[in-house]
């Protein structure tokens, strides 16, 4: 028992658990707590309670908006992001890397500059949006397609930065192999290459869709907001919030949050399950 | 070992910031005397901030003069519902300037204001104005009075009632000006006709946004054919050089904009006697004339008539006593059955 030996004794259960301690502590105060008083929030009536304020006609119309639009997104996000991802990890061409950095921007501006970007790009007066109203009589903005617009451009880096890794890492071996033995570019592609990135192609769209439902700042600006027919469960929220509904708005906030939560569970169960199988 | 250290470290710096949070922004209370200076906290609604960055200077000029005290203001704007809010939960002004009485009322709730603050001049409306429609220039659509608004095809844009407390003055004035006679095809009195025109006015509405200033703004953007909006955004937009046009309807309601000190937080700071005395400087002749410039209506008779070339007056000017004050009107019109909330559900049933 010497005098330098016990503090080295001591210092392990210290860092261990100081580590652990300090990890879920942080969970816990920025995560978790304020979680679980929205949940709590959410059920103060009850199960029957929420239901009820779920149910109505305005909070119904608008979380299912929102799961609509947010489906469509999703569709042409794990199509146009992987085609996105493909581009870049296997073609070479002038501005790449600009091109690669750009995919990011849209998690750094703020989600109310991109609402005001899309208002004056495909609005009644914009450039586009006057021509597409006055040429085919369509209507982009305050109505759903300017909702689907504006959450692609939100959740743009997820299916492509899903993507491009797994298709940076596949082995060419068997891409090459097919190949040879005559099989077309597109036949490649289907058979040997999109089997291997189907699950991050789910994982980073279903994550879209986590990211989507909740989204408020571009879509108040963009969506025209009318109950029943261009409002989404955020602005709903924000409506009833303002109106003394707490209910109301934090039983709808508790569907999203379920939402959220089980998309990215599911995410998360795709990718256990995925890794070890796609190694057979 | 590098590890050790930076749990400890973390563990540190995280039961540190915990405590400095639960300390929290109780401390500084700071007692006014007459030789330091003074803070003074103003919580108000977003429209009238360009007429107290001109009021707040000429306040503290004057009290320097008088007592010889330096004066700083700390001035937040946001939407009146949200400021009200805000002050219930802890945001400690000394003086708050809202869109309409209901929003003081829920701080008197609270038990925050405690003195009977509608005892004060014009009832502690400091600044008032009408609910009014902004057309494009020319008035292509020939817009004049409320019944023009239920043309079929047309696009009005109005904030949404819901997080907008200001935007229930549209919906109380069209409704009103309904049941009063004064819309062409409904009958006085008659609610269920005033009903079906607020059906028909609502199906026009493309646009709801979250409050009144960010509607005039999508109006300057070119969306829609009429704003449904109060009579000073449109004179401000005008002032700003936006070229739409100001119709005022022959029968309209009497906006009316209240003012108070909050005395849990001018006790609590010290404040109280030059909050009062910030209240009271906003009713004199000078701030009024203030108010006048940045398009509201004086509630000073003088200033009223002098500026009444700018301001002309309503035919049928009503006030929210029409409904029975705003305790009534709010469940009445926007509680789960509301007559609003009826009708718009109504108007986009398929």
């Amino acid at each position: 028992m010497t005098a330098t030996a016990l503090p080295v004794r001591e210092s392990i259960p210290w860092g261990r658990w100081g580590l652990r301690a300090l990890a879920f502590t942080y969970l816990g105060v920025m995560l978790i707590i304020p979680l679980a008083v929205i949940l709590q929030d959410g059920l103060r009536a009850g199960l029957g309670g929420l239901w009820r304020a779920v149910t109505l006609p305005v909070a119904w119309h608008a979380l299912t908006l929102t799961l609509w639009t947010a489906a469509v997104m999703a569709l042409i996000n794990a199509i146009m992001g992987t085609l996105t991802a493909y581009v870049l990890v296997r073609y070479t061409f002038p501005g790449k890397s600009l091109l690669n950095a750009m995919v990011d921007l849209p998690l750094a501006i703020p989600t109310l500059v991109t609402g005001v970007m899309l208002v004056v790009l495909y609005g009644p007066q914009g450039a586009v949006g006057g021509w597409l109203a006055q040429q085919l009589g369509w209507r982009i903005i305050f109505a759903p397609p300017g909702i689907i617009l504006a959450l692609l451009f939100i959740t743009f880096p997820f299916v492509v930065r899903a993507v491009q890794p797994v298709l940076l890492g596949l082995d060419p071996e068997p891409e090459e192999a097919a190949a040879t033995l005559g099989a077309r570019s597109w036949t490649v592609f289907r058979r040997v290459t999109l089997p291997a990135l189907a699950l991050p192609i789910i994982s980073g769209t279903l994550l879209s869709v986590a990211r989507a439902v909740g989204e408020f700042g571009a879509i108040v600006i963009v969506a025209g907001n009318i109950p029943l027919r261009s409002q989404t469960a955020a602005v709903y929220v924000l409506g009833e919030v303002e109106s003394e509904n707490r209910l109301g708005a934090s039983a709808v906030s508790v569907v999203m949050l379920a939402l959220a939560f089980g998309l990215v569970m599911l995410v998360d169960w795709l990718q256990r399950r995925g890794s070890p199988g796609r190694a057979e | 070992m590098n590890t050790k250290l930076l749990a400890r470290t973390g563990l540190a710096v995280l039961l540190f910031s915990l405590l400095a949070a639960c300390a929290g922004p109780t401390a500084t209370p700071m007692p006014g005397n007459a030789h330091g200076p003074i803070k003074l906290i103003l919580g108000a609604y977003t429209t009238p901030r360009e007429a107290y960055g001109e009021l707040i200077p000429m306040f503290a000029a004057q009290w320097k003069q008088k007592t010889g005290q330096e004066i700083t203001f700390e001035e937040s704007y946001l939407a009146s519902g949200a400021q009200s809010r805000a002050i219930v939960e802890g945001f400690e002004a000394d003086v708050t300037a809202l869109s309409l009485q209901a929003d003081i009322d829920r701080i008197a709730k609270a038990g925050l204001i405690t003195h009977d603050w509608q005892a004060a001049s014009h009832k502690g409306m400091v600044s008032t104005s009408v609910v009014a429609f902004a057309v494009r220039t020319g008035n292509p659509k020939n817009i004049h009075a409320w019944a023009d608004l239920a043309q079929p095809g047309l696009e009005i844009l109005t904030p949404n009632p819901k997080t907008s407390g200001g935007a229930m003055w549209n919906i109380l004035a069209l409704y009103g000006a309904a049941l009063r006679g004064r819309v062409n095809g409904v009958p006085q009195g008659d609610e269920a006709a005033a009903t079906e025109y607020l059906q028909a006015v609502l199906k026009n509405v493309t646009v709801m946004d979250k409050g009144a200033r960010e509607s005039i703004t999508n109006f300057e953007k070119g969306v829609g054919d009429v704003a449904i909006t109060y009579e000073n955004e449109v004179l401000v937009g005008q002032q700003k050089g936006q070229d739409y046009e100001l119709i005022i309807p022959g029968s309209t309601i009497l906006i009316e904009n209240p003012v108070a000190v909050v005395d849990t937080y001018v006790d609590k700071h010290g404040t109280r006697e030059v909050a009062e005395a910030f209240v009271n400087f906003l009713f004199t002749k000078e701030a009024q004339e203030v108010f006048a410039q940045y398009g509201l209506r004086s509630v000073d008779p003088e200033v009223a008539q002098a500026t009444a070339s700018q301001y002309p007056p309503v035919q049928d000017l009503f006030t929210i006593q029409e409904f029975g004050g705003w305790a009534t009107a709010t469940p009445k019109f926007f509680g789960d059955s509301g007559i609003y909330t009826l009708a718009i559900a109504a108007v986009q049933q398929p």
